[in-house]
């Protein structure tokens, strides 16, 4: 049986499962034995706890990482807060058990927390429900969850990884994590690549589905479960695994090395990022630059718009931790695939073809300059700062978003805000109508940037997720390479600079093909970063040439794919 | 009672490290003290209550010390906000 989650961890976890169901207190048997005696359990309770985590932090080498002692740490300040104990002694004091003071509290605080509009506070409500749970399990006198003494080989499965049960948890035991809760930024997530192990989360119901001791095989990469595996099966993933541990040590030696093709020419090796934090991913991976920071994650799954103070310390925070290295933000792309409930858009018959980017953009200018004035506030220090416009399909798109940009310049100088002035405009190239009027935006624009999985989609006509017509959708198909070539061209005519964002950019099988058209840069998520930079540094120009001369003689997907296959670089 | 108006400037507003260090400095103060943050009082001694005021970056708010060694405690209370509380 196959189950399938969030891949958000890569690597390959062959193992046994260890199931943690989620706990669920029931205090309904507990008398109340008035309110001194309660009080005094909880003053307990609470002693012991605090033992319990200057326990936990006493064993700093078993931490993951510095996020873990934090959370700790601000477990016991907040349990220690004096208001907190006597609004949890009010309850006490008008008939209720330590155990319902305990939860009705925290429940408050949780509520309250995740109600914030700083994305700081709303992650502490995860720390109050934890604090909660270790409470009430010492109340009830259960023994809490100690995941350092699990056997070897385990693959944990659970429904929500806790900090408190993190602690001490070690690759040496633990193959892998699968978790019903949480997404590719969740702390399980988080840690999870922290420790370098594989993890699949938001496998729904997976604690019932999973019996203890149940073997299984787990792709942290694709986000697949495989539940009790044939033999065979097993053996498969086993070398997988093997491969995959040897890829990543062959890959080691590129971490600090510059990027450049065979012939020792530099190239601009970015990274893709959504969220802030993903920043020190790149980094680690001696990423080049952001070349894609995809904004629009600031805006999904919320009620409200973020509002200019929180889109400039978002951007700020990505800009400062970049230092010198540019920072391409494409502006807002929702709409299509990626619907946000606080903009109310509405559904829409085609939403592909329908109100998106910046159609929306400039439609709702009070947003977009929002947006616009945030990036400008926030490159004032660093500099490093460049606006990439999706979905172009007219020059007046680009400029009227340049004429809305300078107004927004305007309105921050004449207020004494600083800024950044000098900040370059690029459109994404990624429709049809923007390659055939690549030399009229090469005029408006300071750099491309070709965005292959809208450019693919919208050449061949296909939908990537319809399975009826998703052999259509290729990087390979000749009309979708001669337009890349096309844009590249054009770029290189009008002397500004060209990249690739999309997951084509990452496609070994194509990096040939987009050195000999001469793409100044690729950006591409952190785990790639790695790996195209081994494959850019096989190919000489003269060899690129020859194998794009090839290709574009040839007349199908097909053969294209096959061909570009059999040279790659293995 | 004293009371003050100062603005924060911590980034991502009064979130959990600074309200630990404000709280923890403010302790050792008899005195009350609270924060006007809008319409709510905030007591500025409990660190649960001050991050769930979620006071932002530059916003004001007024610092009121109430009892023994309240100019002492304003004094202190007043240098930490200014200085960012760590941040």
């Amino acid at each position: 049986m196959i189950l399938r989650g969030i891949g958000a961890s890569e690597g390959i976890g062959v193992g046994q499962a260890v199931c943690i169901k989620e706990e669920i207190f029931d205090y309904s048997h507990v008398v109340y034995s008035g309110a001194e005696k309660e009080k005094l359990r909880l003053g307990k309770a609470v002693e012991q706890f605090l033992e319990k985590t200057a326990h936990l932090l006493g064993h700093r080498e078993r931490m993951a990482s510095q996020e873990e002692t934090d959370i700790l740490n601000g477990q016991s300040a907040m349990l220690q807060d004096p208001f907190l104990r006597s609004q949890m002694d009010e309850k006490m004091e008008t008939g209720q058990c330590a155990e319902a003071a305990v939860d009705e509290i925290c429940t408050m605080y949780v509520e309250m927390f995740e109600g914030a509009e700083e994305e700081l506070i709303r992650q502490r409500a995860t720390d109050v429900k934890d604090m909660r749970s270790r409470l009430l399990s010492l109340l009830l006198g259960r023994e809490s969850v100690d995941l350092s003494r699990i056997p070897k080989g385990s693959i944990l499965v659970v429904h929500d990884l806790t900090p408190s049960m993190t602690v001490g948890l070690s690759r040496e035991q633990i193959y892998g994590i699968v978790t019903e809760s949480g997404g590719r930024t969740s702390h399980a997530a988080i840690l999870a690549r922290a420790l370098e192990l594989p993890a699949v989360l938001g496998v729904e119901h997976a604690c019932e589905t999973v019996q203890d001791g149940d073997s299984m095989i787990i792709d942290g990469g694709k986000g697949d479960v495989l539940l009790k595996p044939a033999s065979d099966t097993c053996l498969h993933y086993q070398k997988r695994q093997v491969r995959y541990q040897q890829e990543r040590s062959r890959l080691e030696v590129y971490r600090n090395q510059p990027t450049v093709d065979g012939d020792g020419r530099p190239i601009h090796l970015f990274g893709n990022i959504a969220m802030p934090h993903e920043v020190d991913a790149v980094l680690k991976e001696n990423g080049a630059g952001i070349g894609l920071f995809r904004s629009e994650f600031l805006f999904l799954s919320r009620n409200s718009i973020p509002d200019e103070q929180e889109q400039f310390l978002a951007y700020q925070q990505v800009s400062n931790k970049m230092g010198n290295r540019p920072v391409m933000i494409r502006t807002l792309d929702l709409g299509g695939d990626k619907q946000a409930d606080c903009l109310h858009i509405g559904k829409e018959e085609n939403p592909f073809l329908g109100f998106r980017a910046i159609r929306v953009c400039l439609k709702r200018p009070d947003m977009f300059c929002m947006q616009l004035r945030a990036i400008l506030r926030a490159g004032a220090q660093q500099k490093n700062l460049q606006i990439v416009l999706p979905m172009i399909t007219s020059v007046q798109e680009v400029r009227e978003a340049k004429r809305l940009l300078e107004q927004c310049k305007k309105e921050l100088l004449e207020k004494g805000v600083p800024i950044q002035e000098d900040i370059p405009v690029g459109a994404m190239i990624e429709t049809p109508a923007a390659v055939w009027i690549a030399d009229s935006l090469a005029a408006e624009c300071d750099f491309f940037s070709i965005g292959t999985n809208d450019l693919i989609q919208y050449t061949v006509a296909a939908d990537r997720g319809n399975t009826n017509v998703e052999h259509l959708y290729s990087c390979f198909h000749p009309a979708v390479l001669r337009e890349i070539q096309r844009t590249i061209q054009v770029a290189k005519s009008a002397n500004i600079l060209v990249g690739m964002c999309g997951e084509a950019a990452a496609d070994p099988r194509l990096t040939p093909l987009l050195l000999a058209w001469g793409l100044d840069g690729f950006s591409v998520n952190a785990s790639s970063i790695l790996p195209l930079r081994r494959q850019l540094s096989f190919w000489k120009k003269e060899q690129a040439q020859i194998v794009a001369n090839d290709v574009m003689k040839l007349e199908t997907t097909e053969e294209i794919e096959q061909y570009l296959q059999q040279v790659q670089v293995k | 009672m004293v009371s003050k108006v100062v603005k924060v400037v911590n980034p991502h507003g009064i979130h959990m490290r600074p309200a630990q260090i404000f709280v923890e400095a403010v302790r050792k103060y008899p005195c009350d003290i609270f924060f006007r943050y809008g319409n709510k009082r905030i007591n500025a001694k409990s660190l649960m209550n001050l991050m769930a005021a979620c006071i932002k970056c530059g916003s004001e708010l007024t610092i009121i010390c109430s009892g023994d060694q309240e100019e002492e405690a304003m004094a202190e209370a007043v240098a930490l906000i200014q200085s960012g509380l760590g941040e």
